[in-house]
Order: C-alpha cells, then sequence, then structure tokens
C-alpha cells in the first residue's frame, strides 16, 4: 500500500467506525438529533475514501479491480457513495447508511486483511470487458445492498411502529410503504445490473478462458444469487410477496451476492476469477 | 385422462412450478459448489476418492459428482425450459391483450377500481378537451377517446419485453446447444518458430471430433508463431505478446484477451513455457543430441526431458539468484533466466547444476549447452457454431430486461366534465406498473405540468 493510501485509509475506516456508534447511538437513544451530522460525517468518511482509491491509483496506474482488498475498497465506494446519492434526492433514505456503513466497515477491514499489496494490472484483466463486468457487479452488489439496508430499515420500523412509545429515530427514515417499495426498486436496479455483469462476464471469459462459462465457483455463485433475486422478483409481482416476508427475503439473499465476492476463497483456491491474481 | 393430462399441464405451467424448479437448480449449484465435482478440482476429487472411497462410490453413481451435466440437472433444465414455454404460450394471449389499444379499456373514472391515483383539473377557460389530450400525448402517451372519456397507455408495447426476455433463455439454450454439439476442443503448444497446418496429431492430447461432425468440422487454418515475447512486471504478469503469420502472410498479433479467430476457431493463449535449445555433447566435444525441448517449468512448476538416454528434472529460475546458497528468483521477470538441473542415467543420479542462457555445464562424461532461450506458447482451441446465438440470447435478454422494467407502463383514465356553471373539468385516475409511489409522484408532476401548460395556453 501506498503510504497516503494508508493513511486515508485508516481515516476512512475511523469515520465510517465513528458514523456506525453514532447510528447506534441514535437508535437506542432515540436520538434523532445526531442524524443530519451523522450524514455528513460518512460524506467525509467518503472523501477520505475517495483519496484513499485516487492515491493507490497514481500509485498502480490502475482502478482497484482485483484481490479481496481492491474488491472490498471499490465496493465499499459504490455502496457509501450509492447510499449518500439516493439520501440526496430523499432526505429519509439518508438513514440507509445507518446498514450499509457496518456492512461497508466490516467488509473494508476483511480486505485489508487479505492483500492489500501494490501490483500493476494483471494481463488477465487488460480487457474493456472488465469495465463493463466490473462497474455493473458493483452497481448490482450496490443495490442489492440498498434493498437489504431498505428490508432492515423496515423491519426496524415495522416493529416499532407497534409499539406504544415510537422511536424518534425511525421518523427520520421513509415511511412503511415507501421503504417496502424500495426494496422492491433497488432488488430490481440490482437485478438489471445483474444480468448485464453475467451477460458481459460470459463474453470477457470466451476471449480469456475460451469458454463463456465453465462452471467456475465465482460463476455458479452468481447464478445462485441471480436466481435468487429472480424468485424474489417473481415472489413481488406475482404472488404479492411484500412487506416483512420480502423484506426477509432481500435480507436473506444479500448473503449470496457477498459468498460471491468474497466467501468463495474461504473454501476452493481453484476459481478462475481475477479477484487474487495469480 | 385428458383431466389428468390437463391438471398436469396446469401444474407445468403454473408459476409456482416455476420457483420450485428454480428453487432446485439454485439447490443443484449448491451442491456443485459443496461436492467436489471431478471436471472442476480434480485434484480435490480423486484426493477425497482415496480418503471416502465408499461414500465417493455413492455419490459417483448418483452422478453428484458431476452435477452440472447428471440426469438430475439435466431433467431440472428441461423442466425450467418446459415450464417456460408453457407460460410463455399462455402468456401470449395476455400479452396481445395488454398491449391491444382497445375501446374497451376506456372506463369512467369516477367508477373505475384499481387505479390509485386520481385527480381533478379546471379547465382554464377557452381551453379545449384537445389541449390536455395533445399535452398527454406529447409526453408519450397514446390515447383513445370515446364520449368524453378517454384511456391513455405510456410504453404500451412493455410486456412484449416480457416475452423477449423469457424467450432470450432459449435462445440461450439453443446456442448452448448447438455449441455442445460443434464443439471441437484442444490444446495446441507451438514454440516460436514453428508453423501449424491444422493437423489433428499437432494437439497435445488428441481431442474428440465434435459430436455432430456434419455440422461442426476440425478447424481449418494454418500459421506460423513468428514471436512469442512476456511481459512481466516484478511477479504480475501484464501481458504475453504472440505474433502470427497466417497462410496469406498476413501478421497477427495476439494478447492475453485477444485471441486469434479464424474459420469459426478461438485460438486463445492459455500457458506460457520455456523452449530452450540444449545440446549434449561428451567429453571430446562431439554432439550426442540435441533439440529445442518445451518444458512447461514456470511459476515453480517442475518439468523433465530426455536426451542422449539422459533423464534431465528441470528448475527453472527467471530471475536467478543465490540466497543463503540457495537457488531462488527475484522476481518473474526474465532478467536472469538459469535452469537448475538434476541428471539421471536410469535410477543413478549423475548430477545437479545450473546452466544460463550461451553457457555450458560439466557433468560425468558430458557437457551440457543451452544455445537459444525461446519460448512456447500453449492455445485452447474452440470451435463451436453456437456462440452467435448465445451472444444473441444476452444481448436481447439484456435489452428486454431493461425495457420491461425500467420502461413500466402507465395508464391513464380521463373524463371531461361540463359543471353548471359552464366550466370543464377534467377528471383523471392513474395507475402504473410495479411502483406505487414513484407513480404517484410522476403522476402528481405530469398533472401539474398539464395544468401549468393550460393555463399558459390560455
Amino acid at each position: 500500500m501506498a503510504y497516503w493510501e494508508i493513511v486515508f485509509f485508516w481515516i476512512t475506516l475511523t469515520i465510517y467506525a465513528l458514523a456506525t456508534g453514532g447510528y447506534v447511538y441514535s437508535i437506542v437513544f432515540k436520538n434523532p438529533r445526531v442524524l443530519p451530522w451523522l450524514t455528513w460525517l460518512v460524506c467525509l468518511g467518503l472523501l477520505a475514501h475517495t483519496t484513499a482509491i485516487a492515491v493507490r491509483f497514481s500509485a498502480t496506474g490502475h482502478l482497484p479491480w482485483s484481490g479481496d482488498y481492491e474488491s472490498s475498497m471499490m465496493g465499499g465506494w459504490f455502496i457509501v457513495g450509492g447510499t449518500l446519492m439516493v439520501g440526496l434526492r430523499n432526505k429519509g433514505m439518508r438513514g440507509f447508511a445507518a446498514v450499509t456503513t457496518p456492512l461497508v466497515l466490516i467488509m473494508m477491514g476483511y480486505g485489508y486483511m487479505q492483500n492489500p499489496g501494490l501490483s500493476p494490472m494483471a494481463a488477465s484483466l487488460k480487457t474493456v470487458w472488465l469495465y463493463i463486468h466490473v462497474y455493473f457487479a458493483w452497481l448490482a452488489f450496490g443495490a442489492y445492498s440498498l434493498a437489504m439496508a431498505a428490508g432492515v430499515l423496515y423491519l426496524l420500523k415495522r416493529r416499532d411502529s407497534e409499539r406504544e412509545e415510537a422511536n424518534p429515530v425511525y421518523e427520520r427514515f421513509p415511511s412503511i410503504p415507501i421503504l417496502d417499495e424500495l426494496i422492491f426498486r433497488y432488488v430490481i436496479f440490482g437485478f438489471i445490473t445483474d444480468t448485464i455483469m453475467i451477460a458481459a462476464g460470459a463474453i470477457w471469459a470466451k476471449d480469456l478462458w475460451g469458454s463463456y462459462w465453465s462452471w467456475d465457483p465465482v460463476e455458479t455463485w452468481s447464478l445462485v444469487s441471480w436466481l435468487t433475486y429472480g424468485i424474489a422478483i417473481h415472489l413481488r409481482i406475482t404472488f404479492g410477496w411484500r412487506e416483512k416476508r420480502l423484506a426477509w427475503v432481500v435480507i436473506a439473499a444479500l448473503s449470496t451476492v457477498l459468498i460471491s465476492f468474497f466467501g468463495i476463497n474461504f473454501v476452493v483456491n481453484s476459481s478462475l476469477h481475477a479477484f487474487k491474481v495469480r | 385422462m385428458v383431466l389428468v393430462f390437463k391438471k398436469f399441464l396446469k401444474f407445468f405451467s403454473s408459476l409456482r412450478f416455476t420457483i420450485w424448479i428454480i428453487s432446485l437448480l439454485g439447490l443443484v449449484c449448491l451442491l456443485g459448489l459443496w461436492i467436489p465435482q471431478k471436471h472442476l478440482v480434480k485434484d480435490w476429487y480423486f484426493q477425497w476418492k482415496i480418503h471416502a472411497p465408499k461414500m465417493v462410490a455413492v455419490l459417483d453413481a448418483l452422478q453428484l459428482t458431476d452435477i452440472y451435466t447428471s440426469v438430475i440437472a439435466l431433467t431440472l433444465w428441461t423442466l425450467f425450459f418446459l415450464n417456460l414455454g408453457l407460460v410463455l404460450w399462455q402468456r401470449v394471449p395476455l400479452i396481445k391483450n395488454r398491449i391491444a389499444l382497445s375501446k374497451a379499456k376506456i372506463s369512467d373514472p369516477a367508477s373505475a377500481g384499481g387505479y390509485p391515483f386520481r385527480q381533478s383539473i379546471e379547465l382554464p377557460p377557452g381551453v379545449s378537451a384537445e389541449v390536455p389530450l395533445g399535452l398527454l400525448r406529447s409526453k408519450g402517451y397514446a390515447l383513445i377517446e370515446e364520449g368524453g372519456l378517454f384511456y391513455g397507455v405510456k410504453n404500451r408495447l412493455s410486456p412484449i419485453a416480457f416475452g423477449l426476455f423469457h424467450l432470450s433463455f432459449f435462445l440461450i439454450l439453443i446456442g448452448g446447444v448447438v455449441s455442445v454439439y460443434t464443439e471441437f476442443y484442444g490444446y495446441l503448444d507451438l514454440a516460436e518458430g514453428e508453423s501449424f497446418q491444422g493437423e489433428l496429431e499437432r494437439y497435445s492430447a488428441i481431442p474428440a471430433p465434435p459430436s455432430f461432425p456434419k455440422i461442426g468440422s476440425l478447424p481449418k487454418v494454418a500459421f506460423t508463431v513468428a514471436k512469442i515475447e512476456p511481459l512481466v512486471s516484478g511477479f504480475t504478469e501484464t501481458g504475453l505478446k504472440v505474433t502470427l503469420v497466417d497462410a496469406q502472410r498476413r501478421e497477427h498479433h495476439l494478447d492475453i484477451n485477444r485471441p486469434y479467430v479464424a474459420d469459426s476457431t478461438t485460438f486463445v493463449l492459455k500457458n506460457l513455457g520455456m523452449a530452450p535449445l540444449f545440446v549434449l555433447k561428451d567429453k571430446a566435444g562431439k554432439e550426442l543430441d540435441g533439440a529445442i525441448v518445451r518444458l512447461d517449468c514456470l511459476k515453480e512448476k517442475r518439468d523433465h526431458f530426455a536426451m542422449g538416454g539422459l533423464e534431465f528434472k528441470v528448475k527453472f529460475y527467471p530471475d536467478y539468484l543465490l540466497e543463503n546458497g540457495k537457488a531462488a528468483t527475484r522476481s518473474l521477470e526474465f532478467n536472469n533466466p538459469v535452469f537448475l538441473l538434476t541428471v539421471f542415467q536410469g535410477k543413478t543420479k549423475l548430477g545437479e547444476g545450473v546452466i544460463n542462457r550461451g553457457g555450458h555445464w560439466d557433468f560425468g562424461d558430458f557437457r551440457l549447452e543451452l544455445g537459444e532461450l525461446n519460448y512456447w506458447v500453449r492455445f485452447n482451441v474452440v470451435k463451436e457454431l453456437g456462440v452467435p446465438i448465445l451472444y444473441a440470447g444476452f444481448a436481447l435478454a439484456s435489452i428486454a430486461i431493461v425495457w420491461r422494467l425500467l420502461l413500466y407502463r402507465r395508464e391513464v383514465i380521463g373524463a371531461f366534465r361540463t359543471n353548471d356553471d359552464g366550466s370543464c373539468l377534467l377528471e383523471v385516475a392513474a395507475k402504473s406498473e410495479y411502483y406505487k409511489s414513484l407513480a404517484d409522484e410522476e403522476f402528481t408532476k405530469l398533472f401539474a405540468d398539464i395544468s401549468a401548460q393550460m393555463r399558459r395556453s390560455a
């Protein structure tokens, strides 16, 4: 890692940790006044995060695309950036950061423990398909994470609404029907980008490995994940699953995406995917 | 009998069945990750077979160690496509009905159900009913009118995308099946300066001919490997530049991610190896044997070759140095390529030594010289005819899903009513697919815009 990258990486992690603590505090102690400050804190964290990526870019000459560390770095940026972007349009959605910030914190911490060393762009990654494939992969991951965040907030708010004394923090979040719809909207966005990611990946694989589909563990998990979200969409549109049931489905479904990105290396070391540059 | 068949048909075409099939396919994929697959993780599979032969025998019998092509998986995929076909077949009339712009869809917003958004807009004096209708048309709504009532729909053809998305699965299936039955798959190892004329015996393991040889055929390709140049930075391979010259003397520049494509055949660069010219001499300097040998010895792999009745075991160091008296490499860059050789005559070890480019190594009564040091590359040769169909399926799936889920339908019904004072009121009701609150915002803005524009035109 480059010197300034280490500095900004730790600043980012510290800010996200502070923000996570702040969100937990605001929910537990029912104090909504700190929420706007926490949003600004997350913005500051994203700024430091962007700087860390920029420093790494200047050191390696390429964006962080491969390896667990770079995946967590770039994926975390998309998730936090996506959270703040949706919060720009709708203040209520800023509360999503209460769920996505801890997720990114854990992801980045895990990534740092893997392979943060600087390396030039591997030959296998030098193609335009990398940008299409990985960009849409991160968009999908970001959208599915936001769907999960909306699901968690939905469940929290729903449970809170059944209590006599409502937690004022939840009043800052979108209403229950809107949260319910947001879950579905993010799943749809994620599913579209996921579809494009898989199609682009298959075309790239044909040039790189000679075969568009090899039943590689990452490919298989991507398919499992795509099928899972496909089921979620069918359940919502055709069977009318919404609210609590859909919220639980999207929370559970995110595990398939996390396994695709980070879990495979725990189990096998034979993936063709360049999550680890060989 | 007919009743039973109809019941079966109903079940097979139900969405409940779709969910079951997709869930079971997901389960098969999960099992494929959990149980070592003999074609994917061979080493794991064989280790497991040694340690738990009975369990592996049972799993082999159930085809669970080759699950993606097992009878279970193929049955599920068949049922999936059967279900998909039946669902599509059933949906065709529904899609036709949904996209039709018929007057039966016109209804009075005061009494029509299922339209969550409702609003009344007073038409400014002097503004005819044609003005708001024209504004709706300008916003992309297709309209039909009858007796002061109207029906409008935006993205009317969107349901077709449902059919196209599911149809794309069939294209992917056809592309996959055509590829499987016309596939030619082999490995071809060629060193710098070597030519290939399409001969089957040149492949490193003689590949099987295509399953349908009349449709698929052997690649008819001829070329010479003119140059191989690996690019390495530290321990990362950053490129592999290969120049081919075809039968028409045209040059083709290949790299990782840039295969050579000819006669529907893709030559993908798979592997790099060393191709040294070794010459074996006796003590008097008489040449006993010599050849360019292809060694698969990069990334610390060990290889061997035979020459003049001797067996040489090889380890290669691209950037050689001695570290604490032991051979090592500074990086994967080819800065100081050196071979560490161990030579045997029968089972007797004759010696161990290093040799670099242009150098020699003396052992026993022999001398080994290393002349040229070239490279060889392994091509993964794949010829399959289904790829264009497959790509068409991917493209169709991507386009259709964007069309269906982002360009979704919005429907508006409206009525023009004349009040007692002669003023005109436009009563509207609207609905959208999928996203109610998003549509509420959109309709509020749409009719606010229409009101404002009507006021301006008045």
